[in-house]
């Protein structure tokens, strides 16, 4: 089950940018000074501890594009698992992005045609908030319509608010083998606990990776918005030489705990009834990180999964 | 000359949105698509490549350049990135022009961060006219002096490698291969001035060292130096030349005693000529060729000098055989057979040779030892354990 994580689209889009974010631990502002990515950069990114994404950024000039679809063809296009395409929003040139992105999924068709596809639409920051969604779900439907009889999942994605993290971990949660058991025993521990909700984090990038929910909620969005705030203030820490361990955060209405869980994850437990001490919740997740370092561990060697991102 | 030709100069950028491309290169049309898509990774490199001289082979050519990478955020994607290389054919030596290349990287760099000479699209089309004079000049004379604006010259001289000289030991003897009047002393360094009086092709290093009180390895590497340049070569100790000697006419040379004499038909004067030739008295130089000639020829494998001179005495009556033996050595006519003691029965308990082992001449043991020829001589013939190689 070795396959690659292809991160591709026209040059200037934000592939590298995105990556480091998620990846490397940059900070929006940081992705400015970044230079362009020459040819393909190939960047094996530890993910869950035991999986090893094997990331391939590929440049987006002509020259490289060009490239890519000749010479280079078999090599980029072969043992994809994953096809991530970024679309500039304001690019004036959409044409002949359609028509890079059509010969991208021309090459997987013959190549790799189980690979996923997504299509982040990138930048939307630039939009007008009003007209995001409509400008949006134009752009899905244009993307899936070109992308038959190949399926592609679409996003809204900007490196400054949440919605990069909602990308990325809807990506990534494709890619984790024993995401259904992850999930089951999840709910398990949060029912035993009586939680509202809990969240399960990669350790280093802060993406879900599993979640569990008791009923709706109002905001959608929260769990990347929770990503988001948490990994920035992880990135603050750090910068003062202190390493963020937990946190409790209280109202009237709900208790929120975050701390590390197992070696290779972070948990978020909400728990909204108040009788209930905090003592008692931070003992039980004490109690259950045994049970899933376990199930982390059995599921280990076998699974080394590889992103390439082209 | 023996120096690389250069077949086209090129520039090459990297656009923001087009990516790598030749922006300029003389001859036009040099590059084909095909080959520019096969390098283009060595040309504009990923960052661990940049600022590195990089030579790429490829489709029959070879292509030698810098990649020049400036960074700064007022570039589009926060870099400037390009190459100016040299294409020639796969078979040219390039070493020569490694450095070259380099240099001209450099002077781009400066004139970009001095005046955004290359980021200005109009400063930058005057590369077009200095890559054509460069590929001119560099190629009809190896070197070039280009001014490029008010403040900036470009100088450029392709130095031609020559091989590493031999080391030269103590009981080697430098002669000079030109006139000596024709060096302008005051050009050389203090130590060659002092020893050049010195030089006659008879005296060897550890005299010259002696007699100009120069320290001994100073003379070593001056002699070396001038062995380099091809000013000296080497030849080997000639004392007063033994009746026993043994010189051997060098198996190459019956050819080049032919061609030697059918050049001197032509040249006259020049050089080391035989016109007149060192070796003739002078007076005498209507005979001289035809002795000189026959007197090489005499030189047989195993003929002593002794045997020479009762075969030829006439002829040696007009040749100075000194410079005959000398310059025949220079030329590589003849070679002189060497006495290589070895020692060859020894006690368990002595200690092992140091020189009489057959590696180390007769010349090189008197040198070493003080000892003159006659004086290692009989030691040598007296011991029995010890055999002489002639070789």
């Amino acid at each position: 089950l070795i396959g690659t994580v292809l991160l591709m689209g026209k040059s200037g889009s934000g592939k590298t940018s995105m990556r480091s974010i998620i990846f490397a631990n940059y900070i929006a502002r940081d992705t400015r000074r970044l230079g362009a990515t020459i040819d393909v950069e190939h960047s094996h990114v530890r993910f869950l501890g035991n999986l090893v994404l094997n990331l391939w950024d590929c440049g987006g000039q002509d020259t490289f594009m060009e490239n890519y679809f000749t010479s280079q063809r078999d090599n980029i296009f072969r043992n994809v698992e994953v096809l991530i395409y970024v679309f500039d929003v304001e690019s004036r040139e959409l044409e002949k992005d359609m028509h890079y992105y059509q010969s991208c999924l021309e090459a997987i068709l013959q190549n790799s045609p189980d690979a996923k596809v997504f299509c982040l639409v990138h930048k939307m920051d630039l939009v007008q908030e009003d007209q995001r969604d409509l400008i949006f779900k134009e752009r899905e439907e244009d993307l899936r319509r070109l992308s038959r009889p190949l399926a592609c999942t679409c996003f809204r994605t900007s490196i400054w608010d949440e919605t990069l993290y909602k990308a990325w971990s809807s990506i990534v949660y494709q890619l984790i083998p024993n995401v259904q058991q992850l999930e089951t025993n999840l709910r398990n521990f949060a029912q035993i606990i009586e939680a509202d909700e809990v969240l399960l984090f990669e350790r280093a990038t802060f993406l879900v990776i599993s979640h569990y929910q008791c009923k709706e909620q109002r905001d959608a969005h929260r769990f990347e918005k929770i990503s988001n705030i948490i990994k920035q203030f992880k990135l603050s820490c750090s910068k003062l030489a202190a390493s963020f361990q937990s946190m409790e955060v209280r109202n009237s209405n709900f208790a929120a705990f975050i701390d590390v869980f197992t070696s290779n994850t972070y948990v978020m437990v909400i728990m909204s009834d108040p009788s209930i001490p905090s003592a008692a919740t931070l003992i039980n997740i004490r109690n259950a990180r045994k049970h899933f370092e376990k199930l982390e561990r059995v599921d280990g060697p076998k699974h080394s999964l590889h992103m390439r991102m082209r | 000359m023996g120096m690389s030709r250069i077949e086209c100069i090129f520039f090459s950028e990297f656009h923001p949105t087009l990516g790598p491309k030749i922006t300029y290169q003389v001859p036009e049309e040099y590059i084909s698509r095909e080959l520019f898509d096969t390098v283009q990774v060595y040309i504009i490199t990923k960052p661990e490549l940049q600022n590195k001289l990089i030579t790429v082979t490829a489709m029959g050519k070879k292509l030698i350049g810098c990649p020049v990478c400036i960074e700064h955020k007022k570039y589009s994607r926060n870099a400037l990135l390009f190459n100016l290389g040299l294409v020639c054919d796969a078979r040219t030596k390039t070493c020569a022009l490694e450095p070259i290349v380099k240099k001209l990287s450099g002077y781009l760099t400066t004139l970009e961060l001095e005046s955004g000479f290359i980021s200005n699209e109009e400063s930058k089309q005057k590369l077009l006219p200095i890559m054509s004079t460069l590929l001119e000049e560099l190629n009809a004379t190896g070197a070039s002096t280009l001014p490029i604006d008010e403040s900036n010259t470009i100088n450029l001289k392709l130095i031609e490698q020559r091989r590493d000289p031999l080391i030269v030991q103590e009981y080697d003897v430098p002669v000079f291969t030109h006139c000596k009047d024709h060096f302008i002393k005051s050009q050389w360094d203090l130590t060659t001035q002092q020893i050049l009086a010195y030089i006659d092709g008879f005296r060897h290093i550890q005299k010259i060292s002696a007699e100009a009180d120069v320290e001994l390895n100073l003379v070593r590497i001056a002699v070396q130096n001038l062995l380099y340049y091809g000013v000296v070569t080497l030849v080997s100790i000639f004392q007063v030349m033994k009746p026993s000697d043994i010189w051997n006419v060098s198996a190459t040379s019956p050819n080049k005693v032919t061609r030697l004499f059918g050049e001197t038909v032509v040249r006259s004067g020049a050089g080391l000529c035989l016109t007149p030739h060192p070796a003739c008295v002078s007076g005498q130089k209507r005979a001289c060729l035809r002795d000189v000639f026959q007197l090489y020829c005499g030189l047989t494998p195993g003929t002593t000098v002794r045997d020479l001179c009762s075969r030829y005495s006439q002829q040696l009556q007009r040749v100075d055989e000194r410079r005959l033996i000398q310059y025949g050595l220079m030329k590589s006519l003849i070679r002189r057979l060497q006495k290589y003691p070895v020692k060859v029965l020894r006690d368990e308990r002595s200690r092992p040779p140091r020189l009489y082992t057959g590696c180390h001449s007769y010349d090189e043991i008197c040198c070493k030892t003080g000892m003159s020829y006659k004086e290692l001589d009989e030691r040598l013939e007296n011991d029995p354990n010890i055999i002489v190689c002639w070789k």
